[in-house]
């Protein structure tokens, strides 16, 4: 690998020190962007119009990293569509949206912490399923899923209590990643069609949610079993107790 | 023909600028907002080229992205307060009840009815997904106003303040997707790929498998964010190593991919909003607490998805 090679994972190396050291985002892979377009050689802008009388900002016959960022940017809009749902969204929460959820949740008859946790999960995966980003730890965990834990709880002792706590966030997480990708209109499956149709490949939204399927199915067994073991120690930690 | 124009994508995409443009003549407007003009600014921009994205010249484009970054980066995009008369509406939302989930689940139904119908009448579905998300949005917001008797104002100051809590953050996915295609330009999956290719045979596909989802599961450990790492592994590793190579199906092999990377950031205190501020949340004593009740699930997961690669590309 030469010296000019190398250099083109500039940009790799941005991203990842950037996002590591918490940079603003959208900063760290715009510079990136450019920096890796500009060190593989290509001019800032597309020699054309009135940019071919500039010095240095372009090279006959080839195009400009400028405008391959504005044609990404402009044929990526699909990303961000659903800006277009919040209105509706939000005076839908507005007139209790949020209180109506909420009341469904407290509805769950869950005899035990564990299987609460895996009904929550469920409850979050379908909102993947509809499509409906959020995030549901300030709005449904910390207010409702961890109230409600401790009652199902039998000890409430501070070792039981943080096993509960990190349980509760686990779920909120497990429904959220596994879950969101059963909608073709989430931001990780526009993301894969997109990126692979830049790659020349067309793949079909309908059948990247058919391939999540599996993974969603083994991300709830796999939560049944750990959130068993959690009832089988707390029940544990409750006896030692007595 | 008319109809075909009318339920296209660059409808959508015009619908949606015309949105920002609302918020962002809000945002102006709102003196609570200590960042109103940079934010202004910023939900304007983004409107243009949304409703222009398809006609600009992309030297045009570009720049503004440049522009929205930069407005970013100095820090000048930021919150508002949306007020609300809460007693009036608490009233309001008690009488509505469960119906209040009608437009709400109108948003993925029209969603699915269009994919139906763009592939029923042999166009692509995607595209009928897509378009259908944009009108089934419109179509929310109709019945929102017509049930809860909100007027547009509310509906358009509370799409924003749902907006303006995500912030600049909401075009990530969009300049992570223009990053990818970039380094595809550059040159930067052929380059990793061969890095790659001088440490692994190229005719060992287990190994090639580990190695694209060990990859993509330490990028997001390091960033704190899949979306950002599966640009970089797609390019340089699943596509030109995995995918061409054995004539994988794309599909299958991508999402599989993407959230091999979602086990990392079940085990990263970089993904923060995900695992350090729910324990502040819950005011946990360890503040790692919740990352290591996911550490062996995710590594499970981690392992699942390695095999379930490996195998379903030995058996197509």
């Amino acid at each position: 690998m030469n010296i000019q090679d190398l250099l083109k994972l500039a940009g790799v190396a941005i991203v990842v020190v950037g996002l590591a050291l918490r940079l603003r985002t959208t900063l760290v892979v715009v510079v990136a962007a450019l920096v890796t377009g500009l060190v593989s050689g290509l001019p800032l802008f597309s020699h054309e119009g009135f940019f071919q009388n500039l010095p240095y900002l372009t090279k006959p016959g080839q195009t400009g990293v400028i405008n391959t960022l504005g044609k990404a940017f402009a044929d990526n809009r699909l990303m961000t569509l659903f800006i277009i749902t919040l209105p509706a969204i939000g005076l839908a929460e507005r007139y209790g949206l949020q209180e109506q959820s909420a009341d469904l949740i407290r509805k769950i008859r869950a005899a035990t912490v564990g299987r609460l946790q895996i009904i929550y999960q469920l409850f979050r995966a379908l909102h993947g399923l509809m499509g409906i980003r959020l995030n549901g730890h300030p709005s449904f965990v910390r207010p409702l899923i961890f109230p409600m834990s401790v009652g199902a709880a039998q000890a409430s002792d501070t070792d039981s209590v943080e096993k509960i706590k990190a349980a509760n966030a686990a779920a909120e997480n497990y429904g959220n990643f596994y879950g969101q990708n059963l909608s073709t209109v989430q931001a990780g499956i526009l993301l894969v069609y997109s990126h692979m149709q830049a790659l020349g490949l067309t793949v079909s939204v309908v059948d990247l949610v058919k391939y999540t399927l599996p993974i969603f199915a083994a991300s709830v067994i796999l939560a049944i079993i750990q959130f068993r073991w959690l009832d089988r120690a707390l029940g544990k930690m409750a006896e030692a107790k007595r | 023909m008319i109809i075909g124009y009318v339920f296209s994508l660059e409808t959508v995409y015009v619908l949606t600028g015309v949105t920002l443009l609302i918020f962002a003549l809000m945002t102006f407007a709102d003196g609570a907002n200590p960042r109103r003009l940079g934010s202004g600014c910023f939900w304007l921009t983004l409107g243009i080229t949304f409703m222009f994205g398809g006609v600009a010249p992309h030297w045009l484009t570009g720049s503004l992205v440049l522009f929205l970054v930069a407005l970013d980066g100095l820090g000048q995009v930021g919150r508002g307060r949306v007020e609300t008369d809460t007693a009036e509406k608490a009233e309001h939302a008690r009488r509505l009840g469960k119906r209040i989930f009608i437009p709400v689940l109108a948003i993925p139904i029209v969603t699915f009815a269009f994919a139906l119908i763009f592939r029923g009448v042999g166009m692509d579905v995607n595209r009928g997904a897509l378009v259908g998300l944009g009108f089934g949005g419109v179509a929310a917001m109709i019945m929102c106003l017509k049930l809860t008797g909100g007027g547009a104002r509310a509906l358009m100051n509370e799409g924003r303040r749902l907006n303006e809590a995500m912030g600049a953050v909401n075009i990530l996915p969009q300049l992570l997707a223009s990053l990818g295609v970039i380094f595809t330009a550059a040159g930067v999956g052929s380059l990793i790929a061969r890095g790659i290719q001088q440490i692994i045979p190229a005719d060992n596909l287990f190994l090639l498998v580990l190695a694209n989802c060990l990859g993509m599961a330490l990028f997001t450990i390091v960033m704190g964010n899949s979306f950002a790492a599966f640009p970089v592994i797609a390019t340089g590793v699943l596509v030109p190593l995995i995918v061409k190579p054995f004539g994988v199906n794309p599909a299958m092999a991508a999402i599989i991919t993407l959230t091999a990377g979602s086990s990392g950031t079940l085990m990263t205190p970089m993904a923060a909003n995900f695992n350090i501020v729910p324990a502040a949340l819950l005011n946990m004593r360890d503040q790692y607490g919740v990352i290591k009740f996911q550490l062996p699930y995710a590594l499970t997961m981690w392992s699942f998805h390695v095999l379930l690669l490996w195998l379903l590309i030995k058996v197509s």
